[in-house]
């Protein structure tokens, strides 16, 4: 005999695991689709920067060229060299592609909306962790794994090279990168990224970016060391054509290669998300008095034109050289970080 | 639930940990290290402790271990593979051994190691700001220690890796 | 002590320059350049789909045999043109014919050129006593059929698809046919089209 609370706990409690589900299945599809778009737009603005067209062959304007790439990737023979350490050289596109994945879990997209008829809230986020900000920085972290190891096991010098690189890359930007996410931190209170969106609200002069005159030092560090991190122009060193082939994905064909520009698309989402959150109020409105959007738009138009925004500095900048990397992680970056950090702390305490 | 999460955490934790000592090719061994210390920092979840899971994740799977591979990755590793395990004192390593275990045992079952965060309540998620006013309050002298033996490990690196003859 | 290495590099321009690092002069001038390209208009020509390049009447594409103004084929098959050629790509082999289809009782039997050996040089143009042979303006000749590459005389006694009358230079619609792997470019072919420009003088 089953008593009717029990059945209704029961319901609610699968109805909310189902819920969970659904969400995390929704991310999942979108952040795998993603490259979709993100590869289009980003042949189109290298082609318009250019002066070509890009694409244009493939569906109209080209649309259908990314289908037709991912086909093509599908349908290639898939390579393992024959001195490559077998395992861990297949496992390295999964190791970069799972955490760039996981990062999502703690990624508010909006606060809640209320679907209608059901009058059931509905939260737009998988979790809201109170260490979100750490979580992310920590496991985006670990897409480097994929790389090093990649270029490892592929037993080849421009792949070692590559992952070498790329290693110490990530320790001197990986500094600058935690010191940004400390300074909003500090200005915001929190390190749930919910909460830190709900202290950017009304109005952008409430924004962390523009916390003068330490929100823009923050948020051009957070710029910099982001690019370096996702391994963008002009910090792409790991990969870089000019003196490493294609640096340490130069063994990799087929899919398993189509699985390293997937984690970048979906790690240069992260990085335009984690500044929209952190430095542009995430989804508030800029113009508290401007006609009611939903706040999803905000989100969206700042995200996109975020990642506009690399894609533009990428066909505008020449690539660093190694040293002059190193230089301004080390030498510009951390003491410009060092200083921010106690005028930041100063100014909380004392304003 | 959590029982059955736990014991996989822990199994593959400890079989991981096994692996980094067994494994000849040092990549590997690198690979499981950082399996353990990810299995470690989900068990840190389940004793509601994320902060100190991301932390580990973080500081040890992200940062350190990246640094281990940096020098890892260097070595040739066919000659490392061929070299021997254990070096020529053995006997060495082997009178050490019980020792090292002995006191390990020692640390976790007789130390003090179970009363450290006695005030903070069991069973509820740790908060960030609870672990900071800990830290900086209460156990502002060890922190602080700490915080100093790690920038006389910085200067000494600094000292080793520097030229001789820029030295003098 | 090594000096030079610890002093601290200058930073150029002064002041100034140190503003300009500040606050990203430099690469904001990059970037508002590179903005401009990509709200400007693109240079690409959209060939074979919308747009096609007509060459200046100087260009030398595949071979034409040309007819004078009543119709009849004027080379003489005097192989002059299979003498000059550097590559020998000519074949020209004649015979007698009294029915007034050339200028001459001596005809072509065969006219083939061999487009995959010829460098395009037009040295077979200016041997020519009657020009009877010319290099018009066609550059479409990549095939997959290779039988494609050798022109034979009635081919190459069609008229060209650009005629000679059109000054060229110019870019004009097109669309690109895909079952005959054809680009038809919006221009008709005149049907006496010889006509304008045959010079026997
Ligand atoms: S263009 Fe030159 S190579 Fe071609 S057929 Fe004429 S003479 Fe020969
Ligand atoms: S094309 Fe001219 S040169 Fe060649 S055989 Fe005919 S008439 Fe002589």
């Amino acid at each position: 005999m089953f008593e009717l609370a029990d059945i209704t706990t029961f319901i609610v409690s699968i109805s909310v695991f189902l819920i969970l589900f659904v969400k995390v299945y929704v991310v999942a599809a979108v952040l795998f689709s993603l490259p979709i778009p993100l590869t289009w737009i980003e042949r189109k603005v290298a082609g318009h920067i250019q002066v070509r067209l890009g694409p244009f062959t493939v569906g109209p304007h080209g649309i259908l060229q990314p289908i037709a790439d991912t086909l093509k990737s599908f349908s290639k023979e898939d390579v393992i060299p024959e001195k490559a350490d077998r395992l861990i050289f297949i496992l390295a596109p999964l190791i970069a592609l799972v955490p760039a994945c996981m990062v999502f879990v703690a990624i508010p997209f909006g606060e809640s909306v209320t679907i209608p008829y059901i009058n059931y809230e509905l939260t737009l986020y998988i979790a809201d962790m109170n260490v979100a900000l750490l979580y992310i920085l920590a496991i985006s972290g670990l897409g480097i794994y994929g790389i090093i190891f990649g270029g490892w096991a592929s037993n080849s010098k421009y792949a070692v090279l590559g992952g070498l690189r790329s290693a110490a890359q990530m320790i001197s930007y990986e500094v600058a990168l935690s010191f940004a996410a400390i300074g909003v931190v500090m200005l915001s209170n929190s390190l749930s990224l919910v909460e830190i969106v709900k202290s950017q609200a009304g109005g952008f002069w409430n924004w962390n970016l523009f916390y003068l005159p330490v929100g823009p030092v923050w948020f051009i560090i957070f710029i910099i060391a982001g690019i370096a991190e996702i391994n963008r122009i002009p910090f792409d060193l790991p990969e870089d054509e000019g003196t490493l082939g294609a640096g340490f994905s130069v063994e990799y064909s087929g899919m398993k290669f189509a699985f390293f520009p997937l984690a970048e698309y979906i790690a240069m989402t992260t990085v335009s998300i984690l500044a929209v959150l952190m430095f542009l109020g995430g989804w508030n409105t800029p113009f508290p008095g401007a006609p009611v959007v939903p706040p999803i738009f905000w989100f969206g138009i700042k995200v996109l034109a975020f990642i506009y925004f690399f894609m533009w500095t990428r066909f505008t900048f020449p690539r660093y050289r190694y040293d002059q990397l190193m230089t301004i992680g080390w030498k510009i970056l951390i003491p410009i970080c060092l200083v921010n950090l106690l005028v930041t702390g100063f100014m909380r305490i004392l304003l | 639930m959590e029982q059955i999460f736990f014991i996989g955490f822990a199994v593959l934790a400890i079989v991981s940990a096994l692996a980094v000592v067994s494994l000849r090719n040092p990549v590997h061994s690198a690979l499981c290290l950082m399996v353990c210390l990810f299995q470690v920092a989900c068990i840190f979840v389940l004793l509601r402790s994320p902060f100190l899971a991301v932390v580990q994740i973080f500081i040890y799977v992200g940062a350190v271990m990246v640094l281990f591979l940096f020098v890892v990755m260097i070595l040739d590793i066919r000659k490392v593979m061929l070299g021997s395990l254990v070096g020529k004192r053995s006997g060495f390593v082997y009178a050490i051994m019980p020792l090292v275990t002995l006191e390990f045992l020692l640390v976790i079952f007789k130390g003090g190691l179970g009363k450290v965060a006695s005030n903070i309540p069991s069973g509820e998620e740790v908060k960030v700001a609870v672990i900071g006013k800990e830290l900086f309050t209460k156990y502002l002298f060890p922190f602080e220690v700490v915080s100093i033996l790690l920038l006389v490990a910085m200067v000494g690196a600094i000292v080793l890796a520097k030229d001789r003859d820029e030295g003098a | 002590m090594k000096k030079g290495r610890n002093v601290s590099r200058k930073i150029e321009g002064g002041l100034i320059g140190l503003l300009k690092k500040i606050f990203f002069i430099d690469l904001l001038t990059g970037m508002s350049v590179t903005l401009g390209y990509n709200l400007g208009k693109s240079i690409t020509m959209r060939y074979p789909h919308e747009e096609k390049w007509i060459p200046y009447p100087r260009f030398r594409g595949v071979h034409t045999l040309n007819r004078d103004d009543e119709g009849r084929e004027l080379c003489v098959a005097c192989e002059l043109c299979v003498a000059a050629c550097p590559t020998d790509c000519i074949t020209v082999v004649p015979e007698e014919d009294l029915t007034g289809r050339g200028i001459a009782d001596r005809v072509p039997k065969v006219w083939t050129v061999n487009l995959v050996r010829c460098l395009f040089c037009g040295y077979c143009e200016d041997a020519c006593p009657t020009t009877a042979v010319r290099l018009s303006r066609d550059y479409e000749l990549a095939t997959t059929d290779f039988s494609r590459t050798v022109r034979n005389r009635d081919e190459l006694l069609q008229p060209p698809a650009i005629p000679e009358t059109v000054k060229g230079g110019v870019v004009v619609e097109a669309r690109y046919d895909k079952k005959n792997m054809k680009v038809r470019a919006n221009m008709l072919r005149q049907k006496d089209w010889w006509k304008s420009k045959l010079n026997l003088g």
